[in-house]
């Protein structure tokens, strides 16, 4: 039985916290929040404690799961880990290549797991594409393109939109894509980034991300914090044999529409698709039993870091105007 | 008065839908097709009989036949000297795109037409669909903001023969399937490329020819676009390929996926499932554009300069694949 402690409850940390609850294995000792309110209200909620400070939660628990902005991330990991705390750590890893090692160095000094919480992956329709890729269902990829995004995400303190925390829609969003490109079709050659980042509008932010792949494919990532009806995804992978075609809104099992009070038009159709397994439960899980059985989990703390190594060379080619060839590779 | 159009060249398969819809002009007593001519004396008779118009053995005989102007679709290489040959006879051109596969060939063109005194229009039926229209309606109404940023595609599949061989063609999917995206964002935006950024390959069919491109392009005005080129269409594929545009501003988003018109015919026969086009025919509307200018004498909607910068962006395309960064336009002369 692994006892768990939350840091952060926005979004992810409450989605984190409904997962552990179903796990046999583990049990939800409390949360820690910056903000002492939101972490007893949410607390309360899940009937359990809110910590008055980090180190207090540190005490009780065998692992933590960070779900705080990421410029926060460093130093939460290197507490946890000279604790000797297990880590499950949201996404980006870190803000910056050094914060990165520093979490990767630490953690496997004290010897403790640190999993980068690389969601994508446990996502079916992006693990279903990977496996057919690998199978050979396309043949050799050639061209690839994803695209990813809604209306600009708000939260606590408006972190978001502080390129300095956040990284903008290449480093918070689109991370996700480079994980799983780099997990499905391998290393990144070099890149080609525009992005509206640096002209600092007002919650609008967009990018389109070129990349190479050492295997010699070509891939397009679209980053959109600028599209008011809604979050969307798709992704097409073409080889020389065939093509993988996906899109979320042509992938909704479910169209609920509601008749507005006292009948007439203006109800919005609200899509759904429910799974019998969700993702972040799927992904907390294969964290949890890898610790349980002290084995690396699948999403290594360097594939978190590699990520955030594209994205970075995303947002330096949309500053500079550059190609940016991505070092060492694996 | 109906306008005397003559055809040069079938290589392009264009030229069969735009023998279409000059007939469908010549019903309305707009146009008439005089005739047609082919380096490939075969394919030009048989096309003349499909047309029920006439045969002429040679290039100069079909010059010489009365008429007022010519449709130029041979192989992108000899765009050049078709345009030329007809310029000099004094016949307006509507030359199919890419304008040319070299700046120096397009500038020659625009310029042999403007000595002669007659008009050249570049083929960009997309400019003529009602969706893309509707679009730059709510652009020009301002009902996006300013525009930032467009994600265009231009997909299809390698269409074979004279299209793969780059002494004919120029290239492979970049030359193929830059320009007409690259036209509607020069239109839309009534700014220039200044810069230029390509990740070229030849991933599908492993030839010595490129069938995938990705392009990003920086205008004038600060806005930045990708579009990719590429014949990534598998073969099953439903439809030929797709032209979309995804207009993103400081008010809102459009997405236009230009032909989405279409019923989805699932044939046990052919074992296929094909998308059934229902949608407005786009190359009417650059014939009869074309057939207009020529009858009034006003300007064309689209020109060579049109043709020619587009194509700017293909030839800088290829130009910044093998430098392997971005280039600026435009290029020296």
């Amino acid at each position: 039985m692994l006892r768990v402690g939350i840091a952060g409850v926005g979004t992810m940390g409450r989605t984190h916290a409904s997962a552990y609850a179903k796990l046999p294995n583990t049990r939800l000792i409390g949360f820690y929040d910056s903000v002492t309110e939101a972490a007893q209200r949410v607390a309360s909620q899940f009937g359990v404690q809110a910590f008055p400070s980090y180190e207090a939660m540190l005490e009780q628990v065998d692992m933590v799961d960070i779900c705080t902005p990421t410029p926060t991330h460093l130093e939460l990991v290197l507490k946890a880990a000279s604790a000797g705390k297990h880590i499950l750590c949201e996404k980006p890893l870190g803000r910056t290549l050094p914060q990165c090692e520093q979490m990767i160095e630490a953690a496997s000094k004290a010897g403790v797991t640190l999993m980068p919480a690389q969601v994508l992956r446990f996502f079916p329709e992006f693990k279903q594409a990977r496996d057919l890729v690998l199978a050979g269902a396309v043949g050799k990829p050639a061209a690839i393109r994803t695209r990813r995004g809604g209306p600009y995400p708000r939260a606590a303190n408006d972190w978001y939109a502080d390129f300095e925390q956040s990284g903008g829609p290449i480093l918070d969003m689109v991370i996700h894509d480079f994980d799983w490109l780099r997990w499905t079709f391998g290393e990144v050659e070099r890149v080609f980034a525009k992005a509206l980042t640096f002209k600092k509008l007002d919650h609008i932010d967009y990018a389109l991300i070129t990349l190479r792949l050492k295997s010699g494919a070509i891939a397009h990532v679209e980053a959109n914090w600028a599209d008011p009806s809604g979050f969307k995804v798709d992704f097409e992978i073409a080889g020389d044999a065939g093509m993988i075609a996906f899109d979320s809104r042509f992938a909704m099992p479910l169209m609920v529409a509601k008749q507005n009070a006292g009948g007439g038009g203006g109800g919005v159709a609200v899509p759904e698709s429910p799974l019998a397994e969700d993702p972040y439960m799927l992904e907390i899980k294969h964290f949890v039993d890898s610790v349980e059985a002290g084995q690396q989990p699948s999403i290594t703390a360097v594939d978190g870091m590699k990520a955030v190594e594209i994205a970075l060379a995303a947002i330096e080619s949309a500053r500079t105007g550059r190609v940016i060839r991505l070092g060492g590779g694996a | 008065m109906a306008v005397r159009i003559g055809m040069m060249s079938f290589a392009h398969m264009h030229a069969y839908s735009y023998a279409h819809c000059v007939k469908q002009l010549e019903a309305e007593g707009r146009a008439q097709l005089v005739g047609v001519a082919d380096d490939d004396p075969q394919r030009g008779q048989q096309v003349a009989q499909q047309y029920g118009t006439r045969f002429y053995e040679s290039y100069e005989a079909l010059l010489d036949a009365g008429i007022d102007a010519v449709i130029v679709c041979p192989e992108n290489v000899k765009h050049r000297p078709l345009t030329e040959m007809a310029a000099k006879a004094g016949k307006h051109v509507l030359c199919e795109k890419p304008l040319a596969t070299s700046k120096a060939d397009g500038r020659a063109m625009i310029e042999v037409c403007k000595a002669n005194g007659v008009q050249l229009m570049t083929a960009f039926p997309c400019r003529f669909s009602p969706s893309y229209i509707r679009l730059k309606q709510m652009v020009e109404a301002g009902e996006l903001g300013e525009v930032l940023a467009i994600r265009g595609t231009n997909r299809g599949r390698n269409p074979g023969g004279w299209f793969i061989v780059p002494e004919l063609s120029g290239g492979g999917a970049v030359i193929d399937h830059t320009v007409h995206v690259t036209d509607l964002c020069r239109d839309l935006l009534k700014s220039e490329v200044v810069e230029v950024y390509a990740e070229i390959g030849n991933g599908f069919c492993h030839g010595d020819f490129d069938d995938t491109g990705m392009l990003t392009l920086t205008f004038a005005n600060d806005v930045f676009a990708t579009l990719d080129s590429s014949w990534s269409r598998p073969k099953v594929f439903p439809t030929w390929g797709d032209v979309t545009l995804q207009v993103v501003g400081t008010k809102g988003l459009v997405y236009m996926d230009m032909f989405a018109q279409n019923s989805t015919l699932y044939d046990d026969r052919n074992m296929r499932i094909t998308l059934e086009h229902w949608g407005s025919s786009i190359d009417y509307g650059l014939v009869s554009a074309f057939v207009e200018s020529v009858a009034s004498g006003k300007p064309v909607p689209i020109t060579g300069e049109d043709g020619l910068a587009a194509a700017e962006v293909a030839f800088a395309a290829y130009e910044s694949a093998k430098r392997g960064e971005p280039v600026r336009l435009p290029l020296p002369e």
